[in-house]
């Protein structure tokens, strides 16, 4: 039987083994500093839920500037929808808090570990489920 | 029709004898199998109409529509996932001047299409999906009414376009088609559309398809045609259908015990290639060396596989999702669904003489006893072993053992030989397992290329550059595409 719950019991199963490498599926995930983590609030200005991974784009305010759009990765939809995220789940114009781990460049760019809506509700990104603790020194290409 | 009319009347009369014989130039469809083979779309409609009418569209439906349509006049073909090389969705692949197979093995039949390795398999046997997640070509469930096809397909994606104008619609979308072989030997796809949100009714249009003998449904990679300055889809392939309709190839013949058709699944997954590492020449380990530094100082790397081109050892080194595989007589067909790619394995054959180079190779296959042989030469030298950038070559030659495991299984022993940048033989033991699914899911890996991570790229190959990029808007305005040869700029 093909159904929601097999799949997704299908989908968990993954996870549980192999989540570290579908994290990483389609690029290494080198450009991202997993020692470092970040909070950033903002408004969420737009949502590409799409393959190979999605984002979240969220207008952060700056002391006395406009505010700068950072792009904060997420995983693809089926990962996603395994983790128990739903292609609604975020809309733009929502007020979210978003704790990640930051690009190694600098650029207003990251990798989500753990989002929360402003009434506390939370979600998890792929890489806080991967790497709950940041690893000492990451390892080439992980 | 006088030849129908004719069976009609011998039908009723219990003359039976003669009617399902056919003559060179008239083909009345009496079997499932006349559907099987190549064809060529009649036309490649850039709007689709009921009779020649718009369909009967909600007033928002219909103001999306017009806005798609100013567009489209101007040029502007960003609504159209089309135009970036990602899924085309259904029907819209089916109005484009590709031709495609259907084959058929078992409860499972597919449509290979000849635009971007897309592929469309249809559950003969199964029962109603409850899909997870909408998809470019949905969760299509089919059944033979006589000699007619019935595809009914839920699960559509909202984010594609029904025609290259621009016809929207939502994820409630159904979709029913009726294929069947028209008197005159084309084939006729009857499709009725039916989403609330977008139609105030159902409506039907009609696409219709004619045999050449001289199609071929081929790997194409729209990426590599679009950094060729060509557009991701080439209107001048139109061709009508001809004044007399071509005699259709015999279906392939059966196997008579099929042993791997159905789904499966890799056993495990890796990216890394670890064993590749151990048999680098200094060539081979220079590149890698390469590559691992530019991966250290914080660079995604840009291989074939990540670029939206893998080639056929991917789907060795790293295969995972849903494989699906049909079988005939002459061709073992492996659909995979990540990396997306069709490979077909020329049963008891030769390599040819003559071969074009290309990403998928050219597989010959032969069962010895229980054990599945593919031999793959003929590659393109752009592929890379796995997510470290191992290089390969054109010299590459490829061998897989599919050996039967006591659990159902197989076990897959890959062999890698390129001495361009191997001292040795590489290796590898993989596997396939059944997988408990009817319907594959999609990869659509170039649904959303976003110039940010390009700008953080590293490629292995400068062919790997992209032309369309997802481009983030400045303030409050939204992202766009923007194709265009990247320069790094």
């Amino acid at each position: 039987m093909f159904t929601v719950t097999s799949l997704r019991r299908g989908a968990i199963a993954l996870l549980s083994s192999a989540l570290a490498l579908t994290a990483v599926a389609h690029h290494s995930t080198a450009e991202f500093d997993y020692t470092k983590q970040q909070t950033l609030q903002g408004t969420v200005k737009e949502v590409q839920w799409t393959n190979p991974h999605s984002f979240i784009q969220l207008l952060v305010p700056k002391a006395g500037g406009e505010p700068v759009e950072w792009a904060v990765e997420i995983g693809s939809p089926s990962i996603n929808i395994a983790m128990g995220w739903k292609k609604n789940s975020v809309k733009p114009g929502e007020k979210v808090t978003l704790l990640i781990s930051p690009a190694r460049n600098g650029s207003p760019l990251g990798t989500l570990r753990k989002l929360t809506f402003e009434d506390g509700r939370e979600l998890v990104g792929v890489a806080g489920r991967v790497r709950p603790t940041p690893p000492a020194a990451p390892a080439q290409g992980k | 029709m006088r030849r129908i009319a004719w069976c009609l009347a011998a039908v009723l009369s219990l003359q039976l004898a003669g009617c399902g014989s056919k003559s060179a130039d008239q083909h009345v469809a009496r079997t499932p199998d006349d559907l099987l083979g190549i064809w060529v779309p009649d036309a490649a409609p850039r709007e689709l109409t009921v009779n020649g009418s718009p369909p009967p569209l909600t007033e928002d439906a219909a103001a999306t529509y017009a806005q798609h349509k100013a567009r489209f006049v101007e040029g502007d073909f960003g609504y159209d996932p089309t135009s970036w090389c990602a899924g085309p969705g259904l029907p819209r692949i089916l109005t484009m001047p590709y031709p495609f197979e259907i084959r058929r093995s078992g409860d499972h039949l597919a449509f290979i299409h000849g635009w971007y390795r897309w592929f469309r398999t249809v559950d003969l046997n199964g029962p109603e999906p409850q899909p997870p997640l909408p998809t470019t070509l949905g969760f299509p469930v089919g059944r033979f009414e006589g000699d007619t096809l019935v595809i009914r397909t839920v699960g559509l994606t909202d984010t594609t376009v029904l025609d290259a104008a621009g016809l929207p619609h939502s994820d409630q979308l159904v979709i029913t088609e009726r294929l069947r072989v028209l008197p005159d030997g084309r084939l006729e796809d009857r499709m009725t559309f039916e989403d609330p949100d977008t139609f105030t009714a159902p409506w039907e249009t009609v696409l219709t398809f004619h045999r050449d003998p001289a199609a071929r449904v081929t790997d194409d990679v729209c990426i590599d045609r679009l950094a060729k300055g060509e557009p991701a889809e080439d209107l001048s392939r139109v061709s009508p259908p001809p004044a007399t309709t071509a005699k259709p190839a015999s279906p392939p013949a059966p196997v008579a015990q099929p042993r791997l058709t159905g789904m499966w699944e890799a056993k495990t997954f890796g990216i890394f290639v670890p064993e590749a590492e151990a048999k680098f020449n200094p060539n081979g380990k220079a590149l890698f060396d390469r590559n691992a530094a530019a991966m250290k100082s914080g660079h995604i790397m840009q291989t074939a596989w990540t670029s939206c081109r893998p080639g056929a050892v991917s789907t060795m080194t790293m295969s995972r999702e849903a494989i699906m595989v049909l079988e005939t007589a002459d061709e073992i067909t492996i659909l995979y669904e990540m990396p997306r790619m069709v490979r077909r394995i020329h049963m008891n054959a030769e390599h040819p003489k003559d071969l074009q180079p290309s990403y998928v190779g050219h597989s010959v296959g032969r069962w010895e006893g229980d054990v599945l042989v593919v031999d793959t030469i003929g590659y393109n030298g752009f592929a890379e072993l796995g997510a470290g950038g191992q290089p390969t070559s054109a010299q590459m030659h490829t061998v897989e053992r599919f050996t039967p495991a006591a659990d159902g299984s197989y076990d897959i022993e890959v062999t890698i030989t390129d001495p361009a940048y191997y001292t040795e033989p590489v290796v590898l033991k993989r596997g396939w397992k059944k997988k408990d699914a009817r319907h594959p899911l999609e990869y659509d890996c170039m649904e959303n290329p976003r110039e940010e991570d390009y700008k953080s790229s590293y490629f292995v190959h400068e062919q790997y550059r992209p032309v369309c990029m997802r481009v983030a808007g400045k303030g409050m305005e939204l992202s766009k595409m923007v194709c265009k040869p990247w320069t790094g700029e």
